[in-house]
């Protein structure tokens, strides 16, 4: 049995079914992210894993003990939330030592250091007496962080954290969490809605889409093979291309027939974007250029074939102009297939 | 918001809860019970059932007549106060004014003033300078009253309004008054009506403020109520009574279809 | 952001339209709300008698035993009055805040509804209950805490029952304006440190909902020493709180004088009180 086991997770609000039956297994030590549009559940579990929410059916088991009646104060975990939630009334060390002071496990000077310690950490100690509203957004972002630590959780819930920080405070914080993780080898869930920052983060993706997983893989692996046309499309990168005629002679929309063979009758075609290019050798198809748009150091095309759009992004020094006739091609190797769900 | 409360909590804090509701509205249902006694004495809980006393109100011209008081003031107070309140608190919401932030202040400065305090000042003022209390000085005492309620609804639905409305009506050539008839007010309309039915009912509930300035020949509903208590009150009353909480009651769910009572509360 | 109006026309048609706007409202208020609260400052200062001090009036007030009763059975009402009121009226905003959108609702409206009805009409509802043979005096001497045929009407106990009532809803109001603006993730946050329903109420509800409490007390304070219709019908003749006595002389017995210098002295402890509940409240919107 893993570390945090969730079998079978319902949740209603009114007549909404939140979530549909989630089972998952996170190992001691590892780094999931749950990824989804808003409204695919992913808070929600995560609230659930906390005790925040109280599931309709199932159980959340934590390192052996069933944990789904325990309110959130007796679970031991750590969440982190989008808001921060610090205290505006205490000073960022007491904040950081609510939890040890709270848990009352330790003396007041044992706290202290504790927290000051968690501070040193996210390299903030300088700043213990300051009041939360006098810090930056990154700042208590990194407070909040220390707070969530300082009394080694069991698991670490991080709900959405970095979504109210800019672009670079983002990456920073991205990199200072990954550090942190392997430093301290928290286990840790994490909530996003951010396909990238799945990926560069955790170790493991579990998609999910209107309260079911819809994939659950490793990061490489999902953003390599997406599965389903819903993953594709989400994680982006990716052109789902309907296929049809028997999976030995696989045609295009316009009629097109490619030298590869499908697995079924229903397997949809996947090709990522960077893996188009325009001509070269390799497995071909013909197209129009329906738009170009500059990205910086790369160019993405968008190519019409019969009623379907094929979006590359390729090096700078292909210039194709919109109109002309392009022929664009792939690795027979680089193909992936997908299938849509059946449930839906 | 579904949260993991102990039901000590749940349970404890749902019986506290229903001693406060039961406190909170035990008068008012005492008031309402006394009504319907078949009595002649005020008792509760009362003695059978019957609504004599409403009949008794019906007939007394002394009720008639304060009642007829009362809504020829409630009605002259809502429309001023309305017309005052509306003006002002477009201008105020305009912020053009030098010192917008002190006549604020003064304009609902009524609102926190005692109206005891009030009440004293207006009796002084209408006794040396207008030979005494009179109709129209209760008009004007409530109506000062009044106008902070109409300011703060209309000034609540204003600061939600689109100020680019305006903006684009300036820029399809609308004059200062066309703005103010065809954009403004429409927008204001929520925030008048709720603010006129709070004044109506504020000016006809209003009970200090008219005890001051009572003259010979002005009574309304609250201070007859009032002079009646002093005394001792019989069930007719408790129907007068009864009779006003109705009608609060409709004037609540009048201004709560109108602009929510949470934006005027908090 | 500032009215676009502001932008474009200061100092054109538009201020002057704001001036004709304000003007009837500020000519109301000046006229018949600061000339008459002046006058009674003006009042209060003139003695009763030709050739006494200016402050004839007022010492009139302190030497009297009487008077310095009644302003301290005012006060000592009021600060029980208002510790009550917030012992109750916290928990009540609390549960408004945080309950199920349609029962958080619900009691507001409850709350409100005494509020808008007229102040009479509670009292009268009261010294039905607080009489001889009502409810509150029933169930005093069925739990043995009074007498058989106890009545509180004319006690303190009754007139601070009336008054809790009576002033309980702005009491709430004022604190579940502060409460909801407590963001629900702090609780949350604070459970799953480790804290427990109550002590997250102890430490992190209570702390923040200090302002809101403050201005609720100075609130409730403030209107209930000023108060007169619900003393004066619960307490009776007997026990006469200062509005009352200012009443009784400003209509029966026709001293302005002395009522007036009573009146600036209710003026001046009520302003004390509300100029920081002002304070309070501007800032938390602003």
């Amino acid at each position: 049995m893993s570390f945090l086991e969730l079998s079978n997770i319902t949740k209603r609000f009114g007549t909404f079914e939140a979530l549909r039956g989630i089972s998952l297994s996170i190992e001691r030590g590892s780094f999931v992210s749950l990824l989804g549009p808003s409204g695919c559940g992913k808070t929600t579990l995560l609230r659930i894993i906390a005790g925040l929410e109280t599931p309709n059916g199932g159980n959340v088991v934590i390192d052996g003990s069933d944990v789904t009646r325990l309110p959130p104060e007796a679970r031991k975990l750590a969440m982190m939330f989008q808001s921060y939630a610090l205290l505006p009334h205490m000073t960022v060390l007491d904040n950081v030592r609510f939890p040890l002071r709270m848990q009352g496990s330790s003396s007041t000077a044992d706290q202290r250091r504790r927290a000051h310690e968690a501070l040193a950490l996210v390299k903030l100690d300088h700043l213990a007496d300051s009041r939360p509203r006098q810090l930056s957004g990154g700042q208590q972002q990194r407070v909040a962080l220390a707070r969530a630590i300082v009394y080694q959780p069991r698991v670490l819930l991080l709900d959405e954290p970095l979504s109210n920080l800019d672009a670079r405070l983002r990456e920073d914080m991205q990199i200072e969490l990954q550090d942190l993780h392997r430093r301290l080898g928290l286990t840790t869930i994490f909530v996003t809605h951010d396909q990238e920052e799945a990926l560069s983060l955790s170790d493991r993706v579990v998609l999910m889409r209107d309260g079911s997983v819809e994939r659950d893989a490793p990061a490489d692996v999902i953003y390599d093979d997406p599965g389903t046309p819903f993953a594709a499309d989400f994680l982006g990168a990716a052109n789902v291309v309907e296929v049809s005629g028997d999976p030995s002679a696989v045609r295009l929309a316009d009629g097109q027939v490619l030298n590869i063979s499908a697995p079924d009758d229903t397997s949809l075609l996947v090709m990522r974007q960077e893996d188009l290019r325009l001509g070269g050798d390799g497995l071909s198809f013909q197209g129009v250029v329906e738009a170009r748009v500059f990205m910086g150091t790369r160019v993405r095309y968008v190519v019409r074939v019969g009623d379907a759009k094929i979006r590359l992004l390729v090096a700078r020094d292909a210039i194709v102009a919109p109109g002309e006739q392009v022929t664009v091609t792939i690795e027979p190797d680089r193909v992936r297939w997908a299938h849509p769900r059946r449930d839906r | 918001m579904v949260r993991r409360f102990p039901a000590s909590a749940l349970i404890g804090g749902g019986f506290i809860l229903l001693l406060i509701l039961v406190f909170m509205l035990l008068p008012l249902a005492i008031v309402a019970a006394a009504s319907v006694t078949a009595g002649s004495f005020l008792t509760f809980p009362p003695q059978g059932f019957s609504l004599r006393w409403y009949g008794e109100v019906l007939a007394s011209t002394a009720y008639l007549d304060a009642a007829r008081t009362s809504l020829i003031l409630a009605t002259a107070v809502t429309a001023s106060s309305v017309v005052i309140g509306t003006a002002a608190a477009i201008a105020l919401h305009r912020r053009l004014l030098p010192g917008t932030s002190v006549l604020s202040a003064l304009f609902l400065s009524p609102l926190v003033l005692p109206t005891i305090i009030f009440g004293i000042g207006l009796l002084i003022v209408a006794s040396i300078y207008f030979g005494g209390p009179s109709l129209v000085a209760l008009w004007v005492g409530h109506t000062v009253i009044t106008v902070p309620y109409i300011v703060r609804t209309v000034a609540a639905v204003l600061s939600d309004a689109d100020p680019q409305i305006e903006e684009a009506a300036r820029t399809m050539g609308a004059r200062p008054l066309q703005r103010l008839w065809f954009v403004v007010l429409p927008q204001a309309r929520a925030g008048i009506i709720a603010g006129g039915f709070f004044a109506f009912n504020v000016s006809f509930d209003e009970a200090v403020v008219a005890l001051f300035l009572r003259s010979p020949g002005v009574e309304t509903l609250p201070m007859r109520i009032y002079g009646q208590l002093e005394f001792s009150p019989t069930p007719a009353v408790a129907a007068v009574s009864t009779l006003m909480i109705l009608l609060t009651i409709l004037l609540i769910v009048a201004i709560e279809r109108f602009l929510g009572l949470r934006r005027v509360a908090g | 952001m500032p009215h676009p109006l502001r932008r474009a026309e200061r100092g054109a048609g538009a201020f002057g339209e704001s001036v004709l706007l304000i003007g009837p409202g500020a000519a109301l208020l000046i006229g018949a709300f600061l000339f008459p609260v002046g006058q009674i400052l003006v009042l209060s200062i003139v003695p009763p008698e030709e050739g006494l001090s200016i402050w004839a009036n007022f010492a009139r007030f302190f030497e009297d035993d009487y008077y310095l009763r009644v302003a301290w059975r005012t006060f000592r009402l009021s600060v029980i009055i208002t510790l009550v009121t917030a012992m109750i009226g916290f928990p009540l905003a609390y549960v408004v805040a945080r309950s199920p959108r349609i029962v958080g609702y619900t009691l507001l409206l409850l709350t409100v509804l005494p509020l808008m009805t007229s102040v009479v009409v509670r009292t009268f509802g009261w010294i039905i209950a607080l009489g001889r043979g009502g409810p509150v005096a029933d169930l005093l001497s069925l739990t043995g805490l009074g007498a058989r045929d106890a009545t509180l009407l004319h006690t303190e106990t009754g007139i601070v029952i009336a008054m809790v009532q009576v002033l309980l809803p702005f009491m709430t109001l004022t604190t579940l304006g502060v409460i909801s603006t407590i963001h629900p993730h702090l609780e949350e946050a604070s459970r799953t440190m480790g804290a427990g329903f109550y002590r997250t109420l102890r430490h992190v509800v209570l702390p923040l909902s200090v302002p809101g409490l403050v201005s609720g007390s100075l609130l409730v304070f403030a209107l209930s020493i000023s108060s007169f219709v619900t003393p004066n019908l619960v307490g009776g003749v007997r026990l006469p709180v200062m509005a009352g006595a200012i009443y009784q002389q400003a209509t029966s017995t026709l001293d302005w004088n002395f009522a007036a210098a009573q009146s600036t002295l209710l003026l001046a402890a009520v302003l004390g009180l509300l100029i920081p509940y002002l304070a309070l409240t501007r800032r938390r919107h602003g």
